[in-house]
């Protein structure tokens, strides 16, 4: 094979205007759509009953208790370790002391489940729609070059050598086959600006902002931070709590401060 | 109690601090990696000192984090200053970079 020529060549600087300045303005406001679009359409935190609330608040209760221990005074912490274990283990905070020693029912019937699964679905799709958009667009519209008002065939120079096999990818809609992989097409310059604008999602929308791919991939993979609560039955979790509360180690942190704070102004 | 806990109960690390700092960090990086693709794509590097180009100059920006910023205690406002200040995000500001320097490689060399 012959071995490759440096290929230079001279390219419409109309080009440029009319097509890589178009889609990556469009593809930074379909960003921002998308963030506006999700935060439109997310459903607000569904209203509980009373009685739930106060279960699923009480645990918290306990837990934090556990946590944020040594920041109280013993005695402090004694009477509320009290309080919190016997309520506990007599069930005080339960939302239906009935069913207490009965299994749990399936959780495909419990309607609040469900409507936790189809907010998580409804996030993916409102992803997946826009992009798939996108590219058919860019495909329709700014592909098969040569035979296109502007002269030269290719977009852009890719400043770094890719191997051949993306070629077919990177090249779609151009005619000759034998063209060095680094003039690329319309195509490959979409998916570079993909991943090239996440910094400027995050800089223009703060974080936090549903236009950024890598958030949403994590917020796949955690998609149940709000429903362990009803998979699991309520009295075996308090009861466990109680016991969590029992075994903790008390060292109150105002513990010896004098001595710390007269070695620190020493 | 184990000494570390009783350290971090006395000192705590207070995680809205801690998450401020790194997005203000990542924020910096995604610019400078910006700038730095424009700087690139005007010089005409190619494939390899471009990217060369790319690694040493994060490095002078997280050298330039570290004693000017953080003034020289990077553990004031870093848990683990080696993992999170020299070696952090790279991925984000790195597409940011090739996007700009393929930009602008495109529009100068012409």
């Amino acid at each position: 094979m012959a071995p490759p020529v440096a290929q230079t060549i001279h390219r419409d600087p109309a080009l440029f205007y009319w097509i890589l300045l178009p889609i990556t303005v469009v593809m930074i406001f379909t960003g921002i759509l998308r963030h506006y679009a999700q935060t439109l359409l997310q459903s607000g935190p569904k209203k509980q009953p009373v009685r739930l609330l106060r279960q699923q608040r009480s645990l918290m209760r306990g837990v934090n208790l556990r946590t944020n221990a040594n920041v109280l005074s013993p005695s402090s912490f004694q009477t509320r370790k009290a309080y919190l274990v016997s309520a506990f283990q007599d069930g005080a905070f339960l939302a239906d002391p009935e069913n207490r020693g009965k299994p749990r029912g399936n959780p495909m019937s419990d309607p609040a489940m469900m409507e936790g699964m189809m907010g998580g679905m409804k996030a993916n799709v409102a992803m997946m729609v826009p992009q798939t958009l996108i590219m058919g667009w860019i495909n329709a519209f700014f592909s098969g070059f040569v035979i296109s008002a502007f002269a030269p065939a290719r977009l852009v120079k890719l400043p770094f050598p890719l191997t051949p096999q993306f070629k077919s990818m990177l090249q779609s809609g151009v005619g000759t086959r034998d063209l060095d992989v680094r003039w690329v097409s319309s195509m490959s310059w979409y998916f570079l600006t993909l991943f090239g604008l996440q910094p400027v999602y995050t800089f223009i929308l703060g974080n936090n902002n549903a236009a950024s791919q890598v958030t949403q991939q994590m917020a796949q993979m955690n998609p149940g931070a709000g429903m362990m609560g009803p998979d699991q039955d309520p009295d075996k979790l308090f009861l466990s709590e109680a016991e969590n509360l029992e075994v903790v180690e008390h060292r109150w942190i105002l513990d010896g401060v004098e001595d710390r704070l007269l070695a620190r102004s020493k | 109690m184990l000494p570390e806990e009783r350290e971090l109960a006395l000192n705590p690390i207070v995680q809205e601090s801690v998450q401020h700092n790194k997005r203000t960090l990542l924020n910096t990086r995604n610019m400078t990696a910006s700038l730095f693709g424009v700087a690139a794509g005007t010089l005409g590097l190619e494939s390899y000192p471009g990217f060369l180009f790319y690694a040493v100059l994060s490095v002078l920006v997280s050298a330039l984090v570290h004693f000017v910023a953080a003034d020289g205690r990077p553990e004031r406002y870093f848990y683990r200053p080696g993992r999170e200040l020299w070696a952090g995000e790279v991925l984000g500001p790195l597409s940011s970079y090739v996007l700009t320097w393929t930009l602008f490689y495109g529009l100068v060399r012409a």
